[in-house]
C-alpha cells in the first residue's frame, strides 16, 4: 500500500467505474437523481436567508430578479403594508371622533349632559 | 455585474419605499387662520370668530371637520351648533374626550333607556325656564312701589 487514496483519485476511479456501468443502470441511476431532486426543490422554503443551493434548480423569479433584491421587495411591501393599514386604522378612528363631536353640538340633548 | 446589481438594488428600493411611504400617509390639511377659511366654513364658525387664531391646531381641524356638514344640517341643528361651539371650544381636551365616551355610552343604551334620559331632561328644562320665570316676575313685583 504505497499509493495514498486521495480524494481526486477516489473520483476518478469513481468516474471510471461510471463509465463501465451499463445502459440500464446509468438510466436507473439518473432516474434517481431526478427524482431526489425534484423532491429536494418541493420541501425548499419560499424564502430563505441562505443562498440557493446548487443542487435547487433556481425558480423563475430567481432569473427575473436577484434572490436578495426579492428579500427587499417583500420586506418593503410588509412595511408599505404596514403603515398603509396604520394610517387607514388612524383615519377611520379621526372620523369617528369628528362625527361624535357633531352628533354632541347638534344632539337634542344639551351638551351638559355630556359634559361635567 | 451580479455584485454590481445587487450592490444598487437596496438604494432602489430605499426610493420605492419612500414613495410607497408617501402614498400611504394621509394628507391631512394644516389649520387655517380666520382669513384663510372659505365663507362656508366661516358661517358654520361664526360664533368662534374672535378667538379661531388662538384655538390649538388640532382643534382647528376637529372643528373645521364638523363644519364640513354644517350646511347639510336642519335649522334646529344649525342653531345647537352655533349655541354650544363657544362652551365646546373652552373645554380642555379631556373634557372632550370624556364628554365623547359619554356619548358614545349613552347610545349604547336601549331606545327606551335613551328615551327615558331625554324625557327627563326635558322636565328638568321646563322646571329651570318656569323657575327663572318667577323668579323674574316676583323681582318686578318687588320693585314695584
Amino acid at each position: 500500500m504505497t499509493d495514498e487514496l486521495d480524494p481526486g483519485k477516489i473520483a476518478r476511479l469513481l468516474t471510471q467505474g461510471t463509465r463501465q456501468l451499463d445502459v440500464a443502470t446509468m438510466s436507473a441511476l439518473v432516474d434517481a437523481r431526478q427524482k431526489a431532486l425534484k423532491r429536494h426543490s418541493e420541501r425548499a422554503p419560499v424564502f430563505t436567508l441562505a443562498p440557493t443551493s446548487a443542487y435547487m434548480p433556481a425558480r423563475w423569479t430567481d432569473r427575473l430578479i436577484p434572490h436578495a433584491a426579492q428579500l427587499w421587495i417583500a420586506a418593503g411591501l410588509l412595511v408599505a403594508v404596514l403603515i398603509a393599514g396604520t394610517s387607514y386604522w388612524q383615519h377611520v378612528q379621526e372620523q369617528q371622533i369628528d362625527e361624535t363631536d357633531l352628533a354632541i353640538l347638534t344632539d337634542e340633548l344639551p351638551i351638559e349632559v355630556f359634559v361635567d | 455585474m451580479k455584485s454590481i446589481v445587487l450592490g444598487r438594488t437596496p438604494d432602489n428600493l430605499v426610493s420605492v419605499f419612500l414613495l410607497l411611504c408617501l402614498i400611504s400617509v394621509p394628507i391631512s390639511a394644516s389649520a387655517q387662520s380666520w382669513r384663510a377659511l372659505t365663507p362656508e366654513q366661516r358661517e358654520a364658525l361664526a360664533p368662534l370668530d374672535q378667538q379661531w387664531d388662538t384655538l390649538p391646531e388640532i382643534q382647528r381641524k376637529r372643528l373645521l371637520e364638523t363644519a364640513k356638514r354644517y350646511s347639510h344640517l336642519t335649522h334646529e341643528q344649525k342653531e345647537r351648533y352655533h349655541k354650544r361651539l363657544v362652551k365646546w371650544s373652552k373645554l380642555t381636551p379631556e373634557q372632550r374626550e370624556a364628554a365623547r365616551q359619554k356619548y358614545r355610552a349613552f347610545n349604547k343604551l336601549p331606545a327606551k333607556e335613551r328615551e327615558k334620559v331625554k324625557q327627563m331632561v326635558k322636565e328638568e328644562q321646563i322646571k329651570k325656564a318656569q323657575q327663572s320665570a318667577s323668579g323674574v316676575a316676583a323681582a318686578s313685583t318687588a320693585h314695584q312701589p
